[in-house]
């Protein structure tokens, strides 16, 4: 037991956590990423890579039947934790950590496991993919691939079926898991969870945080882990209080995006959106222009934020509609899926990644499309 | 080396079997964002790839050539540099004109 | 220096890989370090024994009509490639196959990283693994050309394909110096075959980790390893190549050799950390036609330099 022993301690300090978000826990879901992040821990990309599934929120059932099946998927030794609040997060990954320690216990898990999936039975009956033409008339196989719920730095709750010719997405339909159990799908704490006109008491850090968040998503999408753990650290700095040291850290981060020219030719030209578009698609007004303005716009929105008046109203009285910096729609909106879908069309995977990452989404409509 | 490379390797496969807390494999379905999936994974790709994948076998065969011409260029002088570039020049030319017919801009 | 590498017998082969093995590890630990220091944690150093701890603790997977073989021969491959290739990297005096075409070996060898990443992504019959392998097939598209004409300039100044005479033809003057954009297409080279950095678009999160996407365990662990020693590799492979081999006051020619790689592969690590990634469509034209044609002028003008003195 000795040397398994100070394996499991050495590995203990390594952890990967697969982090799955219920909409509406944002605030949860990143406490969990700090959390860990303090421990040394780091956040896994797929099941294989992970030792810890996270569940922020209490699933719906379409949603549990996602996280029952990842679950299978975790080779081992592994842990479950459901965290329901921000202040319960310490405990649970306690209770984790516990739980890996357990070598006996791990061992009694595995064996009694020969990986039989839940509904999905291994073997058989998956089918071969069907062919259609391409853009060219030339015959080429369709392969049908969903992205989310569960994917990293993804919209929490999205799911997006997918059309691949290679990893083209020639079509695609977009809705939200769980879509038919009530309420907007960013209910909860979310910033902007309804789509009254209300002036709403929303704290100005919490929705800087929030596009630090997003721009964390899009700046770790591009590649760029350094910038984008930047952006999480002043996200985290905004939520905990440390107001000042963010807005500065803030500045810099604005700046060092904005000079690096090799991620802005890589983000220039990538899913144009201009205004009548945006009207269209009911997104808001602000994210016009490509990826890369949006990527700025997003940082400039948190600066805004930061730097305003106190007590900044959401969306601004009506002032979604109107441009300028003191018309910005500081995350009060609500995305359609159909909006996604519709962005996504006809570029590869990597680029549909950035553009989505790049709507600043807070919260999804749970109108569902087609 | 390869040797000591397979040595390596199955000295790690066999750390793993004594250390691992089960030395079986797990099977399981693909990781498709939690969704079981539909069909294999493996199918024809975008027909982008085969394009520059031609331009690609011509200039690799060209490489060939390139090799022996390294070694005995010194020797032959400047007739040996001068049809080596006419020759690498006329191959360039074919890589502007794919380009001009977008095969290398995929997006 | 002028004199040739002695060839040593096959017995060393263990402590050329304990080298490799080494700097290997030293680049793991740098890039942890680095890691923790731009996340503010402390434990950065120790990731990488946390890593092979929980690698080693950690259950295989297969999936379901995996094509085991070919996945399991690309995960380890890219180790054997890294180890195949020090073969030839003369260390000082000393070489372990003085092969009269070891450039061509080289050359050889680094374009099997197509093969074993794209298998590992093949092989795991995961769409998103599936996407990542073709996705390094798209950088390999890009970069393989310019990097088999920026080996070729360094052959052409030695007139040789032999590794030790290619490094003793740079006494006075290192090939660096006078063919810079052979020596940084060879770099971008070597960072690709590693998929490291700007190009680790194919083990991207947002296809969920890519080519490694399905991979745990021991097989994830070789993987990850191979990439580190290639990267060690082609740092080694460039001091003979580039920088002079041995060359060097007071330190013997041996150490030369090790503190050169070092020194390259912190760079390349670094790397890492200061740029974003390359997206392979859009790489796919800058190798084409700016990489491609720059260092076949440089290439040109190595010739010209060859047969004008």
């Amino acid at each position: 037991m000795g040397v398994s022993g100070a394996l499991a301690r050495l590995a203990l300090r390594h952890a990967h956590l697969l982090v799955i978000e219920v909409p509406g826990y944002w605030l949860t879901r990143v406490a969990v990423e700090r959390l860990a992040g303090v421990r040394g821990w780091r956040l896994a990309v797929s099941p294989a890579d992970a030792d810890i599934l996270a569940v922020c929120g209490s699933p719906g059932p379409e949603l549990a039947l996602v996280v029952a099946r990842l679950w299978e998927q975790l080779p081992g030794p592994r842990a479950r934790i459901d965290v329901a609040a921000p202040d319960l997060v310490a405990a649970a990954l306690d209770q984790a950590e516990a739980m890996l320690r357990d070598t006996p216990r791990q061992r009694r898990d595995s064996t009694a496991r020969d990986g039989q999936g839940l509904d999905d039975a291994p073997g058989g009956d998956i089918a071969l993919a069907h062919g259609s033409e391409d853009r060219d008339g030339l015959e080429m196989d369709v392969l049908q691939v969903r992205l989310g719920p569960v994917l990293p730095d993804w919209p929490a709750g999205l799911v997006l079926r997918a059309h691949l010719h290679g990893d083209l997405i020639v079509e695609a339909q977009a809705g939200v898991v769980d879509a038919g159990q009530g309420g907007p799908a960013g209910g909860g704490h979310v910033v902007g969870g309804d789509t009254s006109g209300d002036i709403r008491q929303v704290d100005a850090g919490e929705v800087a945080a929030r596009r630090c968040d997003n721009a964390a998503r899009l700046l770790a999408l591009a590649g760029w882990p350094d910038a984008a753990g930047g952006a999480r650290a002043i996200r985290d700095r905004l939520l905990t209080g440390d107001r000042s040291a963010a807005i500065t850290e803030l500045a810099r981060l604005r700046r060092r995006v904005r000079r690096s020219w090799l991620l802005r030719w890589s983000l220039r030209r990538v899913g144009p959106l201009p205004p009548d578009e945006l009207a269209r698609l009911g997104l808001a007004p602000d994210l016009t222009g490509d990826v890369w303005d949006r990527l700025n716009g997003m940082l400039d929105r948190a600066v805004f934020v930061t730097g305003g008046p106190a007590g900044v109203a959401a969306g601004g009285p009506a002032g979604a509609g109107v441009g300028g910096p003191t018309g910005f729609d500081v995350g009060g909106s609500v995305t359609p899926p159909a909006a996604v879908a519709s962005v996504v069309s006809g570029w590869d995977v990597a680029t549909a990644r950035l553009i989505v990452a790049s709507l600043d989404i807070a919260a999804l409509d749970v109108v569902t499309d087609g | 080396m390869a040797l000591v490379a397979v040595v390596v390797v199955a000295g790690c496969y066999l750390a793993h079997r004594a250390l691992a807390i089960t030395r079986r494999p797990l099977l399981v379905s693909p990781f498709q964002s939690g969704w079981p999936p539909e069909e294999h994974a493996l199918s024809r790709y975008h027909v982008r790839w085969y394009l520059v994948t031609v331009l690609f076998l011509a200039f690799d065969v060209e490489m060939l050539f390139m090799y022996p011409w390294a070694v005995v260029v010194a020797e032959l002088g400047a007739t040996a540099v001068v049809e080596m570039f006419v020759f690498l020049a006329g191959v360039l030319v074919a890589v502007v004109w794919a380009w001009r017919e977008g095969a290398l801009r995929w997006v | 220096m002028a004199d040739l590498p002695a060839v040593v017998s096959g017995g060393w082969a263990p402590v050329a890989a304990g080298l490799l093995g080494a700097l290997a590890v030293a680049a793991a630990l740098l890039d942890g370090a680095l890691a923790g220091r731009a996340a503010g944690v402390r434990s950065g150093m120790g990731q990488p024994a946390g890593e092979v701890a929980r690698l080693l603790r950690q259950r295989r997977r297969t999936t379901v009509a995996a094509d085991r073989l070919l996945w399991r021969i690309g995960g380890a491959g890219l180790l054997g490639m890294a180890l195949m290739i020090v073969t030839v990297v003369p260390l000082g005096r000393w070489t372990l196959f003085d092969l009269g075409v070891g450039v061509v070996w080289v050359n050889a060898l680094d374009v099997l990283a197509w093969a074993f990443v794209w298998l590992t992504g093949w092989g795991a019959n995961s769409a998103y693994a599936l996407v990542g392998g073709y996705r390094f097939l798209a950088h390999g598209l890009a970069y393989e050309l310019p990097l088999m004409f920026a080996l070729v300039a360094p052959a052409v100044a030695a007139s040789s394909l032999r590794v030790g005479e290619v490094a003793a033809a740079q006494q006075g003057l290192w090939f660096v110096v006078w063919m810079p954009v052979a020596f940084v297409v060879y770099c971008l080279g070597v960072v690709a075959i590693a998929v490291w950095g700007p190009f680790s678009p194919a083990l991207g999160r947002d296809v969920a980790g890519g080519v490694t996407a399905e991979l745990s365990g021991v097989d994830r662990l070789l993987f990850l390893a191979g990439r580190y020693a290639l990267l060690a590799a082609g740092a080694a492979f460039a001091v003979p190549m580039f920088l002079g081999g041995g060359a060097g006051p007071l330190l013997p020619a041996w150490a030369w050799v090790l503190v050169k790689a070092a020194v390259l592969l912190a760079g390349l690590v670094w790397l890492r950390r200061r740029v974003p990634a390359l997206r392979p469509d859009v790489f796919m034209e800058v190798g084409w036609l700016v990489l491609l044609p720059a260092v076949l002028l440089q290439d040109l003008l190595v010739a010209v330099v060859v047969i004008g003195g």
